[in-house]
């Protein structure tokens, strides 16, 4: 009850939160204007049918990269900010005088985060439902799987941010972050960094956790790799490592957070 | 039964993050509060009286000695349960009511949804914010979070309140409600340790007194001996000479000037000889009486002697 309790309250600041409102809202404006000319497109299908739909293929592939890359950060901030927040406005101590364990407010706050990222999946595959049906495509995977995918990328993401914040200033948390996001797209097997040595790419590879693993853009159908058939085990073992590495990620925070003072600074 | 509080010295030094030289909070610190008994904590600003309070609720480690509340380490949930708290600047989340707030606030005590429902409205109308509680606590003013504050810290009915400057912000009516709040929970035997710099207040209702300053335990003891202890006696005489003035002055002796007498204040073994030298000085001695010295005298003595020590 506690837990959820912090849980909800978390998650109903998150969507009281101005500089969240104003991002989302930017990202929105971002987002509609890149579904311009995918409507142009659609518009224009009768005459170059076979041209177009690739345009418009790629076009989709594009605005649902950058809103899952988006959802990253967006974990990210949410994990980082939502302990970091309490604390520098002090009201973490009229809830730790409370008979909460330091565990069991970090799991809440965790959770919260997690809500916003739920909503935030919920929105996102509308749009990509949306997105495919005004380029005249149709999505085959089940939903869970584009519900399911991002939501444990995204809790391995604020376990990670959860972790660093609890040590540092949620700023330099959000930017450690960053930096881990991009090593994690230059080190992954399909991308072409030449000027990367092999060992160095190899090493970060097996440290990092893996978010092309937890894509859900592969299943799409918009995208070749969606085409093969994925065993039910591979999803097993894929969703595993990214809960194996979120609770990592989280033991760690809780244990940090049990030993650092509540105060601010 | 075990004291409330138990402090066992207790050292707390903050280091400076580029310097890492260390600013001691809390030096040597020992005292024990007993159940029951309401407890003033008393200090200048920066003596280390919030330090202690966020010692004793968890909030922050203590380098090195032991602290017990109710029984148990700071922090720990069986103790938690059965605390109320209301810390310096409370601060909640803006966007709440008080009513949600205080909703919150008896899920996180474990509060029965029934005794809940009957508790806060309870509560609401004893902070006077009736007809308030449905405003986000961020339009409030600073004396409506404050008695808000006291509210949510008596939701769970404590054993023991912890209170940090609970009457800052509020005017002479807000603390007279704090004041015969706390009356009321000293006649249900709770035990309340309370941080304020209202010693005119605090002398009204505290059992105990424990000061501090820069770190370091001034004086602890029961409030009425410390006091008795403070005491001087009053000679009042028409007139006073000047070198009388200086023979009373050497002797620790505080003169006060009116229009009609003198005053003169000495240290109760110093009377028969101070009456006698006044009396060979041909002063008229008036009259002469007992007096109490404040709470206020006591700490400002202290709080000096201790800086002109160091």
């Amino acid at each position: 009850m506690r837990i959820r309790a912090i849980a909800f309250l978390t998650f109903s600041g998150f969507l009281r939160n101005k500089l969240m409102i104003l991002f989302l809202a930017l990202f929105a404006v971002v987002v509609l204007l890149m579904m311009t000319p995918l409507m142009i497109f659609r518009a224009q299908a009768g005459a170059q049918a076979i041209h177009t739909e690739s345009m418009v293929l790629g076009l989709i592939g594009s605005i649902m990269s950058l809103l899952s890359g988006f959802g990253s950060l967006l974990a990210a901030w949410a994990a980082a900010d939502a302990v970091w927040s309490d604390i520098r406005s002090g009201t973490i101590l009229a809830v730790l005088a409370r008979p909460v364990r330091r565990w069991e407010f970090l799991l809440g706050k965790f959770l919260g985060s997690q809500l916003l990222m739920a909503a935030y999946v919920l929105m996102m595959l509308a749009l990509s439902y949306l997105l495919a049906a005004i380029g005249g495509e149709h999505i085959h995977p089940a939903p869970w799987l584009l519900i399911v995918y991002p939501l444990v990328r995204y809790a391995l993401y604020s376990g990670l941010a959860m972790l660093l914040a609890t040590v540092m200033h949620p700023v330099v948390s959000f930017a450690i972050m960053l930096v881990i996001m991009v090593l994690e797209l230059v080190v992954s097997p399909g991308s072409r960094a030449p000027y990367l040595p092999t060992w160095f790419k190899a090493g970060l590879y097996s440290v990092l956790p893996s978010p092309e693993l937890l894509s859900e853009i592969r299943f799409l159908t918009i995208t070749e790799a969606s085409l093969k058939h994925t065993a039910p085990l591979h999803h097993l073992t894929a969703l595993a490592y990214g809960l194996d590495w979120t609770l990592v990620f989280f033991l760690l925070a809780a244990w940090l957070f049990g030993r650092r003072s509540l105060l601010r600074g | 039964m075990p004291p409330a509080i138990e402090f066992h010295s207790v050292t707390k030094q903050y280091r400076g993050r580029s310097s890492g030289e260390g600013v001691t909070a809390l030096a040597d610190v020992s005292f024990e509060v007993a159940a029951g008994e309401v407890c003033g904590f008393l200090g200048p600003n920066g003596a280390g009286k919030t330090t202690c309070i966020n010692t004793l609720m968890g909030f922050l480690f203590a380098d090195s000695g032991e602290v017990a509340v109710l029984g148990y380490p700071p922090g720990d949930v069986r103790a938690k349960s059965r605390i109320g708290f209301v810390p310096e600047n409370f601060a909640f989340h803006p966007f709440l009511t008080a009513s949600k707030l205080l909703r919150f606030h008896s899920v996180l005590a474990g509060l029965d949804a029934e005794i809940a429902a009957s508790r806060i409205p309870e509560l609401i109308a004893k902070a006077q914010l009736c007809g308030h509680e449905d405003l986000h606590i961020g339009k409030y003013s600073r004396g409506m979070v404050q008695r808000l504050g006291i509210a949510q810290a008596l939701l769970g009915d404590p054993q023991l309140l912890v209170l940090d400057e609970p009457t800052s912000g509020l005017d002479p009516a807000g603390r007279r409600d704090v004041r015969e709040n706390l009356l009321a929970l000293k006649s249900l035997g709770k035990t309340v340790f309370l941080s304020s710099h209202n010693l005119t207040e605090l002398e009204q209702f505290a059992d105990r007194v424990i000061i501090i300053d820069h770190g370091r335990l001034l004086c602890e003891g029961p409030l009425a001996e410390m006091l008795d202890r403070g005491g001087r006696v009053a000679i009042l005489v028409d007139s006073l000479p000047a070198e009388m003035d200086l023979f009373l002055s050497d002797r620790g002796a505080a003169i006060e000037r009116g229009a009609q007498n003198v005053r003169v204040l000495v240290d109760p073994a110093l009377k028969r000889e101070a009456v006698e030298r006044l009396w060979a000085a041909g002063c008229d001695v008036v009259s002469m009486y007992p007096v109490r010295s404040s709470l206020e005298d006591l700490f400002l003595t202290l709080v000096s002697d201790a800086e002109k020590a160091r």
